[in-house]
């Protein structure tokens, strides 16, 4: 008898996953701009109709997350979150996608004869403008969005130590700690009247000028922590640097715990609003951009090669020593600018924040999304922020949800869900469709 | 073919939409609280507690309020905040945008509630902290409001009551530094001990870390620095081992805590050692009178455990609401104009009748309310020992 049923759902997985390629083949030439605009018209529907079609569908407010949270919270939605969800994103961006591929290949086309740059500017502009008019509709999703984007950040720098180089680094939360606080203080002595730095130094209008500042200093002061790391520890490796790392956590933690200065383990409130959607777009852009490049270039192919065999790089004139600092300290420049933003997205800092629970969530993205990748990294940040955000109605058995996924997905991917790819973005925004092209396409994957 | 195809599915999705049109009535207003508690994380026990006594106060109320002559039914939407603070915000967000709460109960701790004050007070949502003691929480935030007395009225509450009971003129304080309950209410016992008896009577500050066990060193340190008792405003599990290692340190002066002492564990973990100890609370589980032992009865009857404070203060939090929605009057159904009426209801509460005692609210959204020194009798039962209320 099970057999017969393992046989039945067999068939039946057979055939639905057939189905799914042969609907998908349909997509298959559609280029990034043809979906950039498919999601704009979308925004544009949930904007003008979405609370309308939300009642009529039996649904108080057009979902913020896909829906997920809302039938968790109360299954008997089931429906009319899978209709909303259809007529709002799903068909629309089908058939959008769809019927503009044609025309959205010929602008492809037509963008190629341009600088690269320029064309990476009209796909980011589209990309923001999709996310300011998403995220408009509620609050809640905004946030959900800001915190993802620093988690890009964030993850990527990991990503920098933990996949390129292949060192097991768990300082991470220190890092971000120490932008935070560094930025954090900057703001609030300069340009807050408040009860711990006393009266504002400089009027309100510059501190959104200043706050790029205060990032870097932030980023600056963390590779000068990385700094203190590395030089103990490089001349070891493997376990040895996790302990050291981790150590180093603790003791910024303790740091910040007993600086009576800084709010001790009572923290900084009171930061000015300056992170807001655009500043941290601009911000992950720069991050994504110039980690990408860092990984392509010669020093990320000598990341590699120490990673693969130390000896054997520093036999092929690789300097290993100055390799692995260099890119330990950009990561951590990274990760204080991500500790940055966040402290002025959630406007409150305590050196709680920073510890061993911020570092399982960072190490999660990390590893969930794939080692050695930029795509995997975004992926891995997105995906596990609205993945715990949209499963939160689940309470205690998110926690037993996250960890089997994360089980799953080191037995079947062990090295995350996309590792191991380059990030090439010249060939993201090609045409798409051409036989040759397709070609290349498959040598990538 | 394939854009017939398409086209058949768009009719059915639409013929789909008209069916669940007529079935989907118009929803009745519906009166939603916001529960924003930490069910997972550090601290589970506390965001259960809250639970079950917002859930045992909508069982009381029936589920219903009858709000100016007519009656909407009450829910209650509780989410787990995994006691993080970015967590708490983009809770408080939820509550705030998706789910359209009248007023948010919660978060507990100070870490969760001072930034999801803080996206309460941009939301224009009427937020109460049933447990957090951090002045920031509420500072020049009009819409967040708090039950507990503050940090800055217990400690020199504290300092005054062992003045006048014991006569003590020097003062040893053992806390953790690495929690913010215990480091600021640390801070506010010293300054009003040192505002009675003058700079230097501290005798001895001595700090730890969350998870420390052995006191010995800070123990003898105070011991030598001849304070005449010491004050730890440390968590129960905390307190019977410093109370433990103390005795057998040979610290034979009294030893003065908080309302953190305030669970039925305590005294299980510390027993004989812990006899003859005074410490401030909010309320007594013990012996209680009037609707505080209904309360507690019923609580423990439910949920097999006599409350924590935190319980406590989470169903007079959820009464407060009531009594706000109640003087409001009427609810219109236009979600920001009873948020506004529910807070201005909020700040104009006065002597409000709770478990925890009698509360005054002002603008500034920290009660105006008494705590009370509770004493461990030398066997083993509490009793109210003497009430301290602010100065008018």
């Amino acid at each position: 008898m099970p057999k017969k049923i393992i046989s039945v759902g067999k068939k039946i997985w057979a055939t639905m996953t057939g189905w799914l390629k042969k609907f998908w083949s349909n997509f298959r030439d559609v280029p990034l701009i043809s979906w950039l605009v498919a999601f704009s018209v979308t925004v544009a529907l949930e904007i003008f109709i979405g609370q309308a079609l939300a009642r009529m569908v039996g649904l108080s407010k057009p979902p913020a997350l896909f829906g997920v949270a809302l039938v968790l919270d109360n299954p008997a939605k089931f429906l009319s979150a899978i209709i909303y969800m259809i007529l709002v994103y799903g068909l629309p961006v089908g058939v959008i996608a769809y019927l503009t591929k044609g025309v959205g290949n010929q602008i492809a086309e037509w963008l190629l004869q341009f600088p690269l740059l320029l064309t990476s500017v009209v796909h980011l502009l589209l990309i923001y403008g999709v996310m300011h008019y998403w995220t408009s509709i509620s609050d809640y999703r905004l946030l959900v969005a800001r915190l993802a984007m620093i988690s890009i950040i964030v993850t990527l720098s990991l990503n920098v130590v933990n996949g390129y180089m292949g060192e097991f680094s768990c300082s991470h939360p220190g890092f971000m700690a120490l932008g935070a606080y560094v930025s954090s203080i900057f703001t609030v002595l300069l340009f807050v009247t408040d009860n711990r730095f006393g009266d504002a130094l400089l009027p309100a209008f510059l501190g959104p000028f200043m706050f790029p500042v205060s990032l870097v200093l932030g980023g600056f002061v963390s590779a000068a922590g990385a700094l203190l790391v590395a030089i103990p520890s490089f001349r070891t490796r493997g376990d040895y640097l996790a302990i050291i790392s981790l150590a180093f956590m603790f003791i910024v933690k303790s740091l910040f715990e007993n600086l009576e200065v800084v709010g001790g383990a009572r923290g900084i409130s009171n930061q000015p609003d300056y992170a807001n959607l655009w500043t941290i777009f601009v911000w992950t852009v720069l991050a994504i951009w110039i980690i990408n490049n860092f990984v392509r270039s010669t020093m990320g192919k000598a990341l590699n090669a120490v990673r693969d065999g130390e000896l054997a790089a520093s036999a092929m004139t690789v300097n290993t020593q100055k390799t692995k600092m260099v890119a330990f300290l950009f990561a951590a420049f990274w990760a204080g600018i991500g500790g940055g933003l966040f402290a002025h997205v959630i406007r409150y800092i305590n050196p709680g924040t920073f510890g061993i629970r911020k570092l399982a969530e960072v190490l999660a993205m990390v590893y969930f999304g794939g080692l050695n990748s930029v795509t995997g990294s975004i992926v891995g940040a997105v995906g596990f922020s609205l993945i715990s955000e949209a499963l939160r109605p689940l309470d205690i058995f998110k926690w037993i949800f996250i960890p089997i996924m994360l089980i799953l997905i080191m037995i079947y991917r062990p090295t995350g869900l996309i590792a191991f790819r380059e990030f090439d973005v010249a060939q993201l925004f090609q045409p798409k469709g051409k036989k040759d092209e397709e070609g290349v396409d498959h040598a990538a994957a | 073919m394939k854009t017939k195809k398409i086209f058949r599915l768009t009719l059915l999705l639409v013929i789909a939409t008209l069916i669940c049109t007529a079935c989907g009535q118009a929803a009745q207003p519906t009166i939603k609280i916001g529960v924003n508690a930490p069910l997972t994380g550090d601290i589970p026990k506390v965001g259960e507690g809250s639970k079950f006594a917002a859930e045992m106060w909508l069982e009381e109320i029936g589920g219903e309020l009858e709000v100016g002559g007519q009656t909407y039914p009450v829910e209650l939407v509780i989410e787990d905040n995994e006691s993080k603070a970015e967590s708490a915000a983009s809770v408080n967000q939820k509550l705030i945008t998706q789910d359209e709460v009248l007023a948010i109960v919660g978060p507990q701790s100070s870490k969760q509630a001072v930034p999801a004050g803080g996206a309460a007070n941009d939301g224009q949502t009427p937020m109460v902290s049933p447990w957090s003691t951090n002045p920031n929480t509420t500072l020049n935030r009009p819409w967040v409001f708090r039950t507990p007395f503050l940090d800055s009225f217990q400690g020199p509450a504290v300092a005054k009551f062992v003045t006048e009971e014991f006569g003590f003129t020097k003062a040893g304080v053992l806390y953790d530094i690495a929690s913010d309950y215990p480091k600021g209410l640390a801070d506010y016992f010293k300054q009003g001990w040192e505002d009675i008896h003058g700079e230097g009577s501290v005798v001895a500050f001595e700090s730890f870390t969350t998870g420390d066990t052995d006191f010995s060193a800070q123990i003898t340190k105070i011991k030598e620095s001849g304070a005449e008792f010491f004050f730890t405003p440390q968590y129960y599990n905390e307190v019977a081992l410093i109370v433990q290692q103390a005795r057998e340190l040979g610290f034979n002066q009294p030893i003065v805590g908080s309302d953190s002492w305030g669970s039925a564990e305590l005294l299980n973990l510390c027993g004989e050692d812990c006899y003859g100890l005074f410490y401030s609370s909010h309320y007594l589980a013990e012996n209680p009178t009037g609707e505080a032992k209904e309360f507690i009865e019923g609580y423990e009857e439910k949920y097999g455990y006599v409350p924590d404070d935190v319980g406590a203060l989470t169903w007079d939090t959820m009464h407060i609401i009531e009594r706000a929605i109640n003087e409001c009057g009427e609810i219109t159904g236009d979600i920001e104009a009873d948020r506004t009426c529910v807070r201005d209801a909020l700040a104009n509460i006065k002597n409000f009748e709770g478990v925890t005692g009698t509360m005054t609210f002002t603008e500034e959204g920290d009660p105006i309310k008494c705590a009370l020194i509770i004493k461990i009798g030398d066997d083993g039962s509490k009793s109210v020992y003497e009430q301290t209320c602010p100065e008018e």
